[in-house]
């Protein structure tokens, strides 16, 4: 289903060029709950960005379904974000204007348009992860963890096929952590969601059906 | 719920910076809307007032051109004469279709006049093209040589009796306000009578003798066909060195240039404040976007186009400079109505009509100062928008980190 082909990227800064990624080739199959582990630096984040379609590469493909999201208009690839992809960043990135209810169901805003339906999708979401009683506060109203929560809700908005999680579990305790791990499976197990994380945390990779190992930009 | 719910939620969220910004918009349109709205009176009042005036061409004293146009813009009273053979002369002309003479006369302070030093003007009924015609309040008979017509500024009704140089005259119309001096303050009698005033005015000791004889006149207004050519006439006119011939056009110029020094500065100021508000517009919303760097990102990830994160950047701006524009508008019209006694006097003494747009020309006027309010709020956030629009996704989510 997912597709890297020799990809790479490469920053310039000054005379210095940098490849935060060099040469990835792996495959995903629909469903597959995948982990790269790396160190600070290794460039994992880069990569997710990449099959993400936030960065684009300085070189080879990336294929979803078959095709290759960097052949796509920006516009293409903003509905393709929408729609079959579902983003958990490092941090717990919330709009600080919008309700936990707002935040859950803002990528309906860009999709189908905030509608009755995606509010009641973002308030069972907001059940599942235990924040049933908080989704007329604002983010600034509950805690870092909280906050993880209602950002990993929002990834699930849409059904997504594909969930990209950033250290999901970054700031998180164990028994959220915990929380957070079984609903990546179940949604994996029962949805055919397919999930990659990228996490420094050897722990979490239990959860995974597969891990790739990053280093300097490339696959171990 | 769209866009703009976001951009909504935006402002409402911080709101003292919504407010602030929003204060600053509605100060330059208050301005806008009060300068536009003082000038539009003072220009349908001279298009209006000199339309109903109805005369192509008047014809003066070669010396007294300022008194005319004083008499003539404020209604203040004014006292020149030319001989009657003038008349005969401008009818022979080609192209006059309508002549009529007006003598301008003055009451005087005492005993024998109701009110001293108001403006009483002359008309002869029978050829009478620029008071008579217009009267839309008037009793219900034909006027007679015993009647008065008066401006709209003035405190009589139709009816009432007025006293001048001991005689009386009864209120027979009263003119519609015009804005223009003349028609609003003075009080229209038959020439005979006037002519009649000066005789009359001789038996008192008291009372200054009036400076004219029968015959004289101060003023012609002439009327040419519409196929005749206003210059020609005017340049027929001219050959007599005695007089001085003033069109509309003469009046409304003088008008305008005495606006243009009285609210140029204004205008300017205008212009400045709303450059201003579009260079701070630019400026917050370059700060908002650099500041908010990773909510735009985050949007993008989630499926925002670039065109939307534009459109959320603009829609944020537009709503706020609305929101300054319409508390602008009751800003600028609070104001008006605070000086609206004062803008008057002022204008009156630099010989500026001024009459107030009906309500629904001044809502046109507050609603083109609105959208000039939008405009601003456009333009100014066009560049941050871009800017914004062209962050890469992914750096702006990891600014901070």
């Amino acid at each position: 289903m997912i597709e890297c082909k020799d990809v790479s990227k490469a920053y310039q800064i000054g005379d210095m060029v940098t490849e935060a990624v060099r040469n990835i080739c792996f495959k995903v199959e629909v469903g597959e709950f995948l982990a790269i582990l790396g160190h600070s630096g290794s460039g994992k984040s880069t990569l997710l960005s990449i099959i993400g379609g936030l960065t684009r590469p300085s070189g080879g493909q990336v294929a979803v379904d078959g095709e290759d999201i960097w052949q796509w208009s920006d516009n293409e690839r903003a509905r393709f974000r929408n729609c079959t992809i579902g983003f958990v960043f490092q941090f717990a990135s919330l709009i600080p204007t919008l309700t936990v209810l707002d935040n859950i169901a803002l990528p309906s805003l860009f999709g189908e348009g905030m509608t009755r339906a995606a509010r009641l999708r973002a308030r069972d979401l907001a059940g599942i992860v235990g924040l049933s009683d908080k989704v007329d506060s604002y983010p600034s109203e509950i805690s870092g963890g909280q906050q993880r929560r209602v950002a990993i809700s929002r990834a699930f908005l849409n059904d997504p096929k594909i969930v990209l999680a950033d250290e999901p579990t970054g700031d998180l305790d164990e028994a959220t952590e915990a929380q957070v791990m079984d609903l990546f499976t179940g949604m994996c197990r029962q949805h055919k969601t397919t999930i990659l994380m990228v996490t420094h945390n050897r722990d979490l990779i239990k959860s995974a059906d597969r891990t790739l190992v990053m280093k300097d930009g490339g696959i171990l | 719920m769209g866009l703009l719910w976001l951009a909504t939620q935006n402002l409402s969220r911080r709101a003292y910076r919504t407010v602030m910004l929003a204060a600053a918009v509605a100060v330059a349109a208050g301005a806008v809307f009060a300068t536009t709205v003082v000038l539009r009176g003072i220009d349908q009042s001279l298009t209006r007032g000199l339309n109903k005036f109805g005369a192509d061409l008047l014809v003066v004293p070669q010396n007294a051109l300022v008194n005319m146009k004083a008499a003539l813009l404020t209604g203040e009273p004014s006292t020149f004469y030319l001989p009657e053979s003038v008349i005969a002369d401008a009818r022979a002309i080609s192209g006059v279709t309508k002549i009529s003479p007006q003598l301008f006369l003055s009451t005087a302070n005492g005993q024998h006049c109701i009110v001293g030093n108001a403006f009483l003007v002359g008309i002869d009924p029978g050829t009478d093209f620029t008071v008579l015609p217009w009267l839309t309040n008037k009793l219900d008979r034909p006027f007679t040589d015993g009647d008065a017509v008066v401006g709209g500024n003035s405190p009589y009704g139709l009816g009432d009796v007025i006293y001048f140089y001991g005689q009386y005259f009864i209120v027979y119309g009263k003119l519609d306000r015009t804005g223009i001096g003349l028609y609003d303050n003075a009080i229209f009698i038959s020439i005979d009578r006037a002519y009649g005033l000066a005789e009359a005015a001789k038996k008192y000791e008291d009372v200054p003798a009036l400076g004219f004889k029968r015959g004289d006149v101060s003023a012609i207004l002439i009327q040419i066909g519409n196929a005749a050519k206003a210059n020609l006439v005017r340049f027929a006119l001219a050959r007599n060195p005695e007089i001085k011939v003033v069109t509309a056009g003469n009046v409304i110029t003088s008008v305008r240039q005495n606006v243009a020094v009285l609210f140029g500065g204004t205008l300017v100021l205008a212009s400045v404040l709303v450059i201003a508000n579009i260079l701070m517009i630019t400026a917050t919303f370059s700060s908002i976007v650099n500041e908010r760097r990773r909510e735009l990102g985050l949007l993008r990830a989630i499926g925002a186009t670039r065109h939307s994160v534009f459109r959320l950047v603009e829609a944020e701006a537009l709503a706020l400079t609305t929101l300054g524009g319409l508390f602008g508008i009751v800003v600028g019209a609070v104001l008006l109505r605070i000086f609206t006694r004062t803008i008057g006097y002022n204008l009156e003494l630099l010989n500026i009509p001024f009459l107030w747009p009906s309500p629904a020309e001044m809502g046109g006027v507050a609603a083109a100062v609105v959208a000039l309010s939008m405009l601003v709020g456009t333009i100014g956030a066009a560049y941050p928008a871009i800017a914004g629009s062209r962050m890469d996704p992914y750096d702006s989510i990891r600014t901070g980190e």
